[in-house]
């Protein structure tokens, strides 16, 4: 069934034409022109030292850029003092100021970035500034605003008759279920949805589900549930005068992915990093070293173990405190080692099939709530997807992190945020690695590095123009699948 | 001449029917052959031509020819070296120049299995093994999937022997001529005086010929066919192009090791479960001791740690392993010791010539039987002395010389540090490089040594890393730093680098 998904995503076929869109020619301004053309000495001294406009250019990049190599440093600001981070930051030789002061480049907490962008704060960031947030990323971060989003897009595509939107009789419900947009396992918010469930519930009495609270992460607060009764409890508990806490807090109650594809008996779930460089269009990047992360203990669904977190949940900060915690692999393994196993065990095209099928899950996310986005150009923002593969090979998207964490457990895991960290910088900054929001961020091929785009509409606008103009086929987005 | 020809071949034949009726695989074949004779497609009256037609079309003649290819690379070639040995034994030893050798490898082999009874002895342990009493027998028997679960004190264990270990003996491997020659003729820390024949680059290249054809023709579902046809030559030709696709590695090497399952291997692995399962050996805590010291904190394997443990402790059991290796010989007085059931007294990283095999094979069974036989083809030879020309003295011999005559600046580096450059690539050649290279490179290299038949590659590709990272060594005068430089290989890419090797001038 995940066959047809390439149809639309023009995913196999369409791989050299990625290639093509990120090779094309963007339309640079002159002064970007001139100055990857014919660099001078003081050129590539401004380049080293970074590069800012003159106060009096900055509605004219093209008069101002002859001007502007005063030798100003980018000043970076962060709220994290991880070392992947400030290495980054010193190695293009950024020096460290305050967010008081006059920052280029500010890798915030979700906190600040509130605050940057809150109306009270009146901030108003100039053109070559740049932050690691979305103002309201939540959107997509917040498990009950993500289900949320991703409903209300497919129900537009539905009222649209666009053929995404297509549904099949659910092969074990009366329901119905969308073909090629069935990403998610079914969730309610609670206590808003709670009738809902009941009536879900009832149609899957045997079923598990797993409770999270909506705005909390790394595992905190997640436990699971098979029974009614088990609900009704602790809803009673939760009004009670003693978890006055719990009442504010919505939750999320969602079909537990009970059937995990093991490997070596173990669940995981895969950890990937998606680079958002801007909403409208949507530009997003899929960073080619995710990893699995695994459970220390072996799955076992008897009733006995659904308390035992150790095997359900696979977060590291939960796993970190297992008795059998390895701090030497950090029960981290390699996206590309998952490949060459599920190619060698299971065949290549199953293998292709599932990580085209984890591509369109987060394009199709991403477009879910791209309309809802603040798309401000001083933003772009790095997510942790979790994604959970069951024993069909089907992905299923568990939850979407605005923050990844970026402390390293293992010596590879340095290595892996290290790069990750200055890959984002190299997609996001213009070639001179100066912020600059009138670039129109297209980087180059090198720039990408582990990078791989997953779709850029803008370039698919030009070149389905071109296509149409050339009488071939038209393309609606752009998804690659090579993940080597 | 004519009649001579003839009486070889009939000779071999002889020796091929004998060695068939050996194996396994012989009653099925003789029961479906007699299940073919008695069907109506055999025309008594035609005996010869119908049976023949039935045969083929009955696909037992690929089998046939499989067993026959397989025979006759391993079994015979060993009956062949055990004549000739019998006759030669006869002989008084000492005129055989590589007795020393051969007597270096029976006391290395001696002192391995010495120090496994002190073992036993220490902990008071019988070497035989135990019953297992029967709540254990429960436990294992219950967690013999999740045997990372399975708790037992292994603070008294430690590995038999280490890489280490085996290079300290081969350094200080005498010849002969060291009593007669004055000791300063010979440098201290080489042992190219070995008088073992090894291939020279020349050769090498020739070997490895098939690997500088480029042809452009690979039609997308060659390697299905290949595999349809069953012809075990035909999938290892396959493999030496070094670029097989990853689903079809498990298959082209099973075929290529004549390790596809039959009713009875499944059996076989089913009983060596069972006496695993009830008795208790020594071998099974240094089985566990090595997987938590190796796989279990390597992070491209650690995940089929469970898988290892029974594929690794069946292989403990098999005494077909001790029947198939073949050991070194030679009349050395003194005790001899009991070994294992299987004959392998497990090492540091044993668990990694099987971890590899996990990302070709979901079942067990399938896993094992492939590992055990490349085992018994290839492994066994790094981890013991011997004379033949893959054993690991002769790819130590065959690193010296190549570096010596195609990298002479590393070289005479190394030795202006006073460092043997074996001593850097040791526990690659041993391992096989397992645990070194990453899993899907290290898949290619095997490939290579699978469709080469040959772990002359083994040398010769570290060779290569060390000629690929010269400039980095020259830099550096002590054997830490070059270590340094050579523990991080996750961006070597094996075909590329061995082709530029093979074809530049």
């Amino acid at each position: 069934m995940f066959g047809h998904v390439r149809v639309y995503s023009g995913g196999g076929g369409g791989g050299g034409g990625g290639d093509a869109a990120v090779c094309c020619t963007p339309e640079w301004t002159p002064s970007w022109r001139i100055a990857s053309l014919q660099p001078t000495i003081e050129q590539s001294v401004a380049i080293m030292y970074g590069r800012l406009p003159g106060a009096g250019n900055a509605n004219n990049g093209g008069a101002g850029a002859n001007q502007a190599h005063d030798r100003i440093k980018i000043g970076f600001c962060t709220d994290l003092d991880k070392s992947v981070l400030v290495n980054n930051f010193e190695k293009r030789g950024w020096h460290q100021v305050n967010g008081d002061d006059d920052w280029h480049f500010y890798w915030a907490g979700v906190q600040t970035c509130r605050n940057i962008f809150s109306v009270d704060s009146g901030y108003r960031m100039h053109d070559n500034q740049m932050i690691n947030h979305f103002p309201n990323h939540y959107e997509l971060s917040r498990k009950d605003l993500l289900v949320k989003n991703i409903k209300r897009y497919r129900k537009d595509l539905e009222r649209d008759g666009n053929p995404l939107a297509e549904k099949t009789e659910s092969n074990n419900s009366s329901g119905t279920r969308y073909v090629y947009l069935d990403f998610v396992p079914t969730t309610f918010v609670l206590p808003a949805d709670y009738n809902m469930f009941v009536e879900e519930y009832r149609k899957f009495p045997l079923s598990t589900w797993i409770m999270k609270p909506c705005g909390k992460s790394q595992g905190a607060g997640i436990f699971l549930i098979n029974k009614l009764s088990k609900l009704k409890k602790w809803s009673r508990e939760a009004k009670g005068p003693f978890h006055p806490q719990i009442a504010k807090e919505s939750y999320v109650i969602s079909r537990y992915i009970d059937n995990p594809l093991l490997i070596g008996g173990k669940k995981f779930d895969l950890r990937l990093y998606v680079l958002v460089a801007s909403f409208r269009p949507l530009k997003a990047y899929l960073f080619k070293q995710g990893f699995c992360r695994f459970c220390t203990v072996k799955y076992d669904t008897s009733v006995t173990e659904l308390d035992n977190m150790y095997v359900h949940l696979t977060n590291v900060s939960v796993q970190k405190h297992g008795g059998e915690y390895n701090t030497l692999h950090g029960g981290k393994w390699s996206v590309q080692n998952l490949a060459l196993y599920l190619e060698g065990t299971r065949g290549k095209e199953v293998t292709d099939r599932l990580f085209g099928a984890i591509s369109w899950l987060i394009v199709h996310s991403l477009r879910a709530v791209a309309p809802v986005m603040a798309s401000d150009r001083h933003c772009f923002e790095c997510y942790g997807y979790d994604i959970i593969i069951d024993n069909a090979l089907k992905p299923w998207l568990v939850e979407v992190n605005a923050s990844p964490s970026l402390t390293s457990t293992t010596v590879n895991d340095r290595i892996l945020k290290y790069k990750l960290i200055d890959n984002i910088l190299s997609v996001v900054l213009p070639p001179d690695g100066v912020p600059d929001v009138r670039w129109n961020k297209v980087p180059s091929a090198d720039a990408l590095g582990n990078f791989e785009l997953l779709i850029d509409e803008e370039l698919a606008a030009q070149d389905e123009a071109q296509n149409s103009s050339n009488n071939s086929h038209a393309k609606s987005s752009k998804l690659n699948s090579r993940w080597k | 001449m004519e009649e001579l020809q003839d009486a070889s071949i009939h000779h071999m034949t002889a020796k091929v029917i004998a060695a068939i009726k050996n194996t396994k695989c012989y009653e099925p074949i003789y029961e479906e052959l007699q299940r073919l004779v008695a069907s109506p497609s055999v025309d008594k009256n035609d005996m010869r031509n119908t049976l023949e037609d039935a045969i083929k079309a009955a696909g037992l003649e690929t089998e046939i020819r499989n067993m026959i290819y397989n025979l006759v690379r391993s079994r015979l070639e060993k009956l062949d070296v055990s004549d000739t040995r019998q006759t030669s034994t006869s002989k008084a030893t000492q005129s055989d120049p590589l007795g020393y050798l051969k007597r270096a490898g029976v006391l290395w082999d001696r002192r391995v299995r010495k120090s496994l009874n002190a073992m036993c002895g220490e902990l008071k342990v019988p070497l035989h093994g135990q019953p297992r009493i029967s709540a254990d027998r429960e436990d294992f028997v219950a967690k013999w999937n999740e045997l990372s679960n399975y708790n037992m004190d292994l603070s008294n264990y430690r590995p038999v022997y280490a890489p280490k270990d085996l290079l300290e003996v081969l350094l200080s491997l005498k010849g002969p001529a060291r009593t007669t020659e004055s000791t300063d003729q010979i440098p201290q820390w080489e042992f190219s005086h070995i008088a073992l024949p090894v291939k020279n680059l020349f050769e090498l290249r020739t070997h490895y010929a098939d690997l500088l054809r480029s042809d452009h023709y690979t039609v997308p579902d060659q390697c299905q066919r290949i595999l349809d046809s069953r012809h075990a030559p035909m999938c290892q030709q396959y493999l030496k192009k070094g670029c097989t696709p990853a689903p079809y590695r498990g298959a082209l090497w099973a075929s290529v090791l004549d390790s596809k399952l039959h009713d009875y291997d499944i059996e076989y692995w089913q009983k060596l479960r069972n006496v695993v399962w009830t008795t208790d050996h020594i071998v099974d805590k240094l089985v566990f001791k090595d997987i938590q010291l190796t796989a279990s904190n390597d992070d491209q394997y650690f995940v089929f740690e469970d898988v290892l443990y029974q594929v690794l402790l069946c292989f403990s059991r098999d005494t077909d392993i001790a029947n198939c290796v073949d050991y070194e010989q030679f009349p050395v007085k003194g005790k001899t010791y009991e070994g294992p059931p299987s004959g392998v007294v497990p090492f540091h990283g044993i668990c990694m010539f099987a971890a590899p095999f996990c990302y070709l094979y979901d079942s067990p069974v399938c896993l094992y039987y492939t590992f055990r036989a490349f085992y018994i083809r290839y492994c066994h030879r790094l981890t013991t002395i011997n004379t033949h020309p893959q054993g690991i003295v002769s790819l130590c011999l065959l690193f010296e010389k190549l570096l010596q005559t195609y990298e002479p600046q590393l070289w005479s580096h190394f030795r202006e540090l006073q460092i043997q450059p074996l001593r850097v690539v040791f526990k690659w050649l041993m391992r096989g490089f397992s645990g070194h290279l990453p899993p899907d490179q290290l898949l290619v290299l095997w490939d290579l040594i699978l469709g080469f038949d040959s772990l002359e590659i083994l040398p010769l590709f570290a060779i290569i890393i060390l000629s690929f990272r010269k400039e980095s060594i020259m830099q550096v005068a002590s054997l830490d730093s070059i270590e340094a430089i050579l523990a991080d290989l996750s961006s070597i890419k094996v075909l590329p680098l061995v082709q530029l090797a093979l074809s530049r001038d």
